[in-house]
């Protein structure tokens, strides 16, 4: 098992964690943990869009980049940060806390830019 | 239909719901909610086309579709209760039928249905209220003496039956305002200040008017025909406190964004609601960058939100070098406000909910 894999696995276990995935800003899946209500390239698909859409955004209107992007919604919350080259997609449950979960998610994202300067 | 084409259209009906799922689009609802009709299933059509139209707001096809998924609803829900009304007729039954007819838009059934039952029931109020309310999207849309003088007999029917009706009153004020009857509109109004008390603003604005405008005659039924012969209405719609409601709504909003701007670290607040935006703070104009960031941002995250079937986009933190734009957006209401990077994000969230949930409470207001 690749360290990024480990490193998503671990995550996945952290409290209302439905789901971790490391993918490149086209929608490339690099490694994944989901759970079975998730596609595979339903996430891919849509992450890409949606960090897509928000970078070319930021960048027509002269306001940079984003380093994080939380979203709440009524059934569950998804939490992208941005990595060197890649991104990392968290799924979580309605009810997770955020603010707990915070920590393991910096965690594991600090763990997978060592992962990506490595390779 | 036989077994073997209700076993063809089931099929079709998963392929599409799987579509649906798949790859939303007006045209993938359009075809589900299609196929639900064709299984005499109205309420699920309708139901795809209020999830279409969650996605979709401005798709033409999804609109057609749910009024048409509502009317055959409607026309099954009527025969049943004709089946029943035919078994047992109650006043409660006919006014239901009658106003189920109103909203198909059948002004002639509404009228039969009304005066069965007013020969049956001669004392019910509310079915009189019903045939008057008919009468007068007939007057207001043709403007036909005859519907108007009838609307008037109707809601003076349902006065005589019950004169604590303030909605009986209200509608009969306004129409002889409308027409020029100014003087008669001022003394029904006038009649209903004992029973509603000094505190009825309604009534109370159409009576101001009624009494600041000079009548234009005082036959009533020549007035009606004076308006089908010009084909005009002699006074305009009442400004009521429903307005002023609306507008104070707006101040609300504007003072609650204004406080909210200036909290430490918050440098620009917005309140965008369709194709209109309030703004405080740091911004010139609705060209701003952040408005359309934030207009961006709140579709796409809805966009993702329902496609990965996790309801919809309620709240959201975007960090990155120009500090936090926080979002709260609720149908095609998006509060956001964008502040420092060591700004209290989460007092931020709470006061742009609050200030979604304050406004969309005040439009239920005005609604009902």
């Amino acid at each position: 098992m690749t360290r990024i894999q480990e490193t998503l696995n671990e995550l996945r276990r952290a409290a209302g964690v439905r789901g971790s995935a490391l993918l490149t800003p086209d929608g490339l899946m690099v490694a994944h943990t989901l759970d079975a209500q998730f596609r595979e390239d339903v996430v891919a698909g849509l992450t890409s869009f949606l960090l897509m859409t928000t970078h070319r955004c930021l960048r027509e209107n002269s306001m940079g980049s984003f380093q994080q992007f939380v979203l709440h919604a009524t059934h569950g919350k998804a939490v992208f940060v941005e990595l060197d080259t890649s991104y990392l997609v968290v799924l979580l449950d309605q009810f997770a806390d955020l603010d707990s979960s915070r920590q393991e998610i910096q965690g594991a994202a600090q763990r997978l830019r060592r992962c990506g300067k490595m390779s | 239909m036989n077994l073997i084409q209700r076993m063809m259209i089931r099929k079709d009906l998963k392929r599409l719901e799987q579509r649906v799922h798949d790859e939303p689009s007006p045209s993938t609802y359009v075809d589900l909610g299609q196929v639900y009709i064709n299984l005499e299933m109205s309420d699920k059509a309708l139901q795809a086309a209020e999830n279409g139209l969650a996605l979709f707001p401005d798709s033409v096809e999804l609109e057609q579709l749910r009024s048409f998924a509502r009317r055959t609803g409607l026309k099954a829900r009527i025969q049943d209760l004709r089946a029943k009304m035919t078994k047992s007729p109650n006043p409660k039954g006919y006014r239901e039928l009658a106003t189920m007819y109103l909203d198909l838009g059948d002004h002639a059934a509404v009228q039969s249905v009304c005066e069965e039952c007013v020969v049956r029931f001669p004392q019910d109020a509310g079915t009189w209220m019903v045939q008057a309310q008919a009468r007068l999207a007939d007057f207001y849309r043709d403007l036909s003496a005859r519907a108007g003088l009838e609307a008037v007999r109707c809601l003076e029917q349902v006065l005589q039956l019950d004169s604590s009706n303030g909605k009986a009153r209200e509608l009969l004020g306004e129409l002889l305002f409308r027409v020029g009857a100014t003087r008669q509109s001022a003394a029904c109004l006038q009649a209903a200040r004992p029973v509603h008390g000094a505190h009825d603003a309604d009534l109370q604005a159409l009576l101001k008017q009624a009494q600041a405008q000079a009548p234009s005659g005082d036959d009533v039924d020549t007035l009606f025909h004076e308006v089908e012969e010009t084909g005009v209405l002699p006074n305009p719609p009442v400004t009521r406190k429903q307005k002023a409601q609306g507008e104070e709504g707006i101040g609300k909003i504007r003072d609650a964004l204004a406080q909210l701007a200036e909290a430490p670290g918050v440098q620009k607040a917005a309140y965008i609601r369709g194709s209109r935006a309030l703004v405080k703070g740091e911004i010139k104009d609705g060209k701003d960058p952040f408005l359309r960031v934030v207009r961006v941002l709140a579709k796409s995250a809805q966009r993702f939100a329902r496609r990965l079937d996790i309801g919809n986009f309620s709240k959201g933190v975007l960090d990155g070098p120009f500090g936090h734009v926080c979002l709260c957006s609720y149908g095609e209401v998006v509060a956001a406000a964008q502040c420092d990077k060591g700004a209290a994000v989460d007092r931020v969230l709470a006061d742009l909910q609050e200030l979604v949930a304050g406004s969309l409470y005040l439009a239920g207001m005005r609604d009902s």
